[in-house]
């Protein structure tokens, strides 16, 4: 698995690098951008994560949300994907904004033309990490998720999926449970067909229902004037209730501003409120690493 | 050159110790001794016997010459210094000796003139007071004298004026009777004659007394000079005693209950034995002297006493008289002397810790005040091991002191109290671990309606409602809020402690300022940040608050055990479910003064805090 350097920039005492390669998931050249702290040149770091929401590449997170004094600080390697395949010519994806291009919604499609390539939960689950981890000087048991919006989702799910498997999940303003959302239900029917019942597999709110592994302490923040939770497609409540019930660790958040959904709001208008739930979330994840 | 010198006066020296030198074995000694190369060359002392200065030493150095005759004996080096080296220390020997009879011949000298100076006195001021009495006699003696001179002398004086005057009347009388007996007028001679004879008889029948008034003699009464006599036998005679003095406390020589008086006779008088006088100083002196404390004597041979029986941390007022069989010696003058205090009484529940510092407080145990505090530490060492490490705070003004200490150790920590007399004993001590923080809670804070367990660490609110009559307010309680405050956490840093409550106990937990409002409740104000569990019957509601907001918040898992890490240089109070280890809230707060632990309890239930543990990793972030 080659990697090719496609930009590097010194930031917050580090380095802030994009690469390429080529995904044996995706059947396609897929970029991904890491932070490598100062204290990645003389020790193995632990990763953290960072999946993006609708219409994201991985430049946004990186370019907007500031995250990388809190992970030089704290030496912890940012590692944020991009959220779909890229140039597989597929007729329909960049049709709609909330489905296809920059909509994978980090689920492995079982449907055509989508299954070939659109397996993001596999890309982020198996693929990315042993790649990382054979590139770069990462300590493989020390990994968190986190994520915003359909990335939120997505960190969910991940963390939900794999007990064990991430020390620390947080998300802002995720998509808490697709099936029961308009964005949700049209993704998942894109790509994983009429049966509800396959949808279950990368819906948060039904997996945490039936959870069943070492304690997974989950953070989310959530912008209370946030037009996307108002037209329900976020849902927060329902998981909350399911966590209560099966005594799942959450602290939620709402905040008194709104950030929306979209990316660009998110770092454009917030920029401390992204800042500080890096700053939290990173935070989160540093305890866990304690262990 | 100086060899010659040396040698004379080595030669001098040696004359003393033994006569008989051969002169050529000695220049040949010396010879030898100068071939030893030595580093840096010789220093060779001499000193000058027959002056009269006092020893004093000079060092002389030589250089090494080349030996001027080649002889055999220069080259046996060895058996020529073992000579030399022994008698040169003998020497330096008696010399040192010398110099201290010197010495000690100087302190005797003195000491004679000092001795005979006072004996020169004391004689002249005895005989002194002899001549003076002596010549105040003679001055009476002889005034007395002149005086009955003066007095005969003038009744003498009266006399001759009398006889005078009588030699005068009667020289009258016969010239007029020589007139009358020459005058022609016989009838006129026959009118007065008569009366003239008649003046003649009764003049002649007059008994002249011709005897002297006083008399030629004077009288001598004997002179009394007993006292005169007796002075100067008491010359002979031991005196009393000059007044000793009495020495100034000394310090750590009195106890709680004791002094230990010392005193001098600054003179040669024999002393059978001392009177110690002492009475204590009151505060208030009473007008009335009846009333007056009563004096207390002891009798002593030595010139040292130790009184007992005394209150603490009091003063006395000692004095001594000497005692011979002469009589009394003046009393000394009085001395102000203080017994020790009694220790104070470190207040348990008073006390706080946390990693670096430990805060003790405690009671005088003294009903008077006294001078300040020592404040005593020793290591008990970590965990179980004994060691000895003290360490003492002095001039500690009130009854409290913060203590720096190392983490992670545990210490007896005791405190005395100090007066001019010295320190009291060492209180009871009281052991402080500097794991985590540790605070008791105040209860002169409580709400009324809170009790609180025997170890202090448990508040409840109870189920029946106390009617307000029987609710006793006081300044410093809550009165709405049903809180307590814990005592103060007066050291920077991090701090962490634990709370457990119950599923369903409604509370308030946090810090707040020590004059947050008593009247308002914990967080509705800007001096107070709690977290607040709010039970509905549906489910469990938190709220983060201080000035009575509070972010809008969820969390699914009930914290049955609330972790608060308090961190004053970072401006932070957090909170965490202890035992899912879970992060809950962080207020950001830029304290502006020491704050206290604050809890409360919305509901009737129970709220028991956990401290003096050290603050998880996670807390730490």
């Amino acid at each position: 698995m080659a990697l090719t350097q496609v930009s590097s920039n010194k930031c917050a005492g580090g380095f802030q690098k994009v690469f390429e390669h080529d995904s044996t998931e995706l059947k396609c050249k897929m970029k991904f951008a890491v932070f490598l702290p100062p204290k990645a040149e003389t020790g193995k770091c632990p990763v953290f994560y960072w999946l993006s929401g609708l219409t994201c590449t991985e430049q946004n997170f990186i370019t907007k949300a500031g995250s990388q004094l809190a992970a030089a600080e704290h030496g912890i390697i940012i590692v944020a994907p991009d959220t779909s395949p890229r140039g597989c010519s597929i007729e329909g994806e960049d049709e709609t904004w909330d489905f296809g291009t920059g909509a994978g919604f980090y689920v492995d499609a079982t449907q055509d033309p989508w299954k070939t390539n659109y397996r993001m939960y596999s890309y982020v689950t198996e693929e990315l990490p042993k790649l990382i981890n054979s590139n770069f000087p990462t300590d493989p048991d020390r990994m968190s998720i986190s994520g915003h919006s359909m990335g939120g989702h997505g960190a969910l799910i991940c963390a939900l999926k794999n007990p064990g498997k991430y020390k620390a999940v947080s998300a802002f303003a995720p998509i808490c449970n697709p099936m029961q959302c308009p964005w949700g239900q049209k993704a998942f029917s894109g790509y994983l067909g009429p049966d509800r019942s396959a949808w279950e597999a990368y819906d948060a709110t039904v997996l945490a229902g039936s959870y069943s592994g070492p304690q997974l302490d989950i953070l989310i923040d959530q912008g209370r004037d946030d037009q996307f939770l108002s037209a329900s497609q976020l849902l927060p409540d329902n998981l909350i209730s399911v966590c209560s019930e099966k005594k799942i660790p959450v602290v939620f958040r709402l905040q008194p501003v709104g950030p929306c959904s979209s990316s660009q709001c998110l770092a454009e208008e917030f920029p401390p409120l992204s800042f500080s739930f890096c700053h939290r979330t990173t935070r989160n994840f540093l305890r866990f690493l304690h262990d | 050159m100086e060899l010659d010198d040396i040698r004379g006066g080595r030669l001098d020296v040696i004359s003393e110790e033994g006569e008989h030198q051969d002169i050529s074995r000695e220049s040949s000694t010396m010879e030898a001794c100068y071939v030893v190369p030595e580093p840096g060359g010789r220093t060779f002392q001499r000193f000058s016997v027959n002056t009269n200065e006092s020893l004093r030493f000079e060092p002389c150095e030589d250089s090494c010459p080349s030996p001027t005759a080649a002889e055999d004996d220069v080259f046996e080096k060895g058996e020529f210094e073992g000579e030399i080296i022994p008698v040169r220390n003998q020497l330096q020997g008696k010399v040192a000796e010398m110099e201290n009879f010197a010495g000690h011949l100087e302190e005797i000298f003195l000491t004679v003139e000092e001795n005979f100076g006072r004996q020169e006195q004391h004689l002249e001021q005895h005989y002194n007071d002899v001549l003076q009495t002596l010549s105040q006699r003679y001055d009476e003696r002889a005034t007395g004298l002149q005086e009955e001179k003066k007095s005969k002398l003038e009744s003498l004086y009266g006399q001759l004026l009398v006889c005078g005057q009588a030699l005068d009347a009667s020289k009258v009388l016969i010239e007029t009777a020589q007139e009358i007996y020459r005058c022609q007028d016989k009838r006129l001679f026959l009118k007065t004659v008569m009366p003239i004879i008649k003046r003649v008889e009764e003049f002649a029948k007059e008994d002249i007394d011709l005897t002297l008034a006083t008399s030629l003699e004077f009288s001598t009464p004997l002179a009394d000079l007993t006292d005169v006599k007796t002075m100067m036998d008491s010359i002979n005679i031991v005196p009393a005693p000059s007044a000793p003095v009495i020495n100034p406390q000394l310090p750590n020589s009195a106890t709680q209950t004791s002094l230990h008086v010392c005193w001098s006779l600054f003179s040669d008088d024999t002393v059978e034995y001392y009177e110690l006088y002492y009475r204590p100083v009151l505060e208030d002196t009473p007008a009335d002297s009846t009333c007056a404390p009563q004096e207390s004597k002891v009798k002593v041979k030595e010139t040292h006493c130790t009184v007992t029986d005394l209150l603490p941390n009091a003063q006395y007022e000692l004095w001594v008289t000497a005692t011979n069989t002469t009589g009394i010696s003046p009393a000394s003058e009085k001395a102000l002397y203080m017994t020790v205090p009694s220790p104070p009484v470190i207040k348990q529940r008073e006390c706080s810790s946390c990693p670096e510092a430990a805060l003790i407080r405690w009671e005088s145990g003294n009903t008077n005040p006294v001078d300040s505090y020592t404040v005593e530490l020793s290591e008990t060492g970590t965990v179980g091991t004994e060691s000895n490490i003290t360490e003492s705070i002095v001039a500690v003004p009130t009854c409290q002191c913060l203590i720096q200490l190392q983490a992670g150790r545990q210490y007896f920590i005791s405190v005395r109290a100090v007066n001019i007399g010295g320190p009291s004993e060492r209180s009871d001590a009281i052991t402080i671990s500097t794991t985590g923080t540790f605070f008791y809670l105040l209860e002169d804070t409580a709400h009324p309606c809170l009790s609180m367990s025997e170890d202090g660490f448990t508040i409840f609110y109870g189920d029946e409602e106390l009617p307000i009559t029987a609710m006793a307010f006081e300044d410093n309680t809550f009165t709405r809020c049903v809180a307590i405050l814990g005592d103060l956490i007066p050291v920077r840093g991090r701090h962490y402690w634990e709370v457990e409550v119950d599923e369903d106990t409604e509370f308030r937990v946090g810090v707040a300022y020590e004059d947050t409002e008593r009247d308002s409740y914990l967080g509705a104000n800007s001096s107070s940040w709690c977290m607040r569990h709010i039970r509905t019957p549906s489910r469990h509601k938190y709220e983060f608050l201080h000035n009575g907001w509070s972010p809008d918040l969820r969390i699914t898992v009930h914290p049955v055990r609330i972790g608060v890490a308090l961190d004053y240089d970072r401006g932070t109070l957090s909170f965490f479910n202890a035992h899912l280890e879970q992060h809950l809230h962080t207020f950001r707060c830029h304290f502006q003064s020491y704050v206290h632990p604050c809890f409360s309890l919305d509901n009737p239930g129970a709220l028991t805090v956990h401290n003096g543990i050290a603050a998880p990793d996670y807390t730490v972030t």
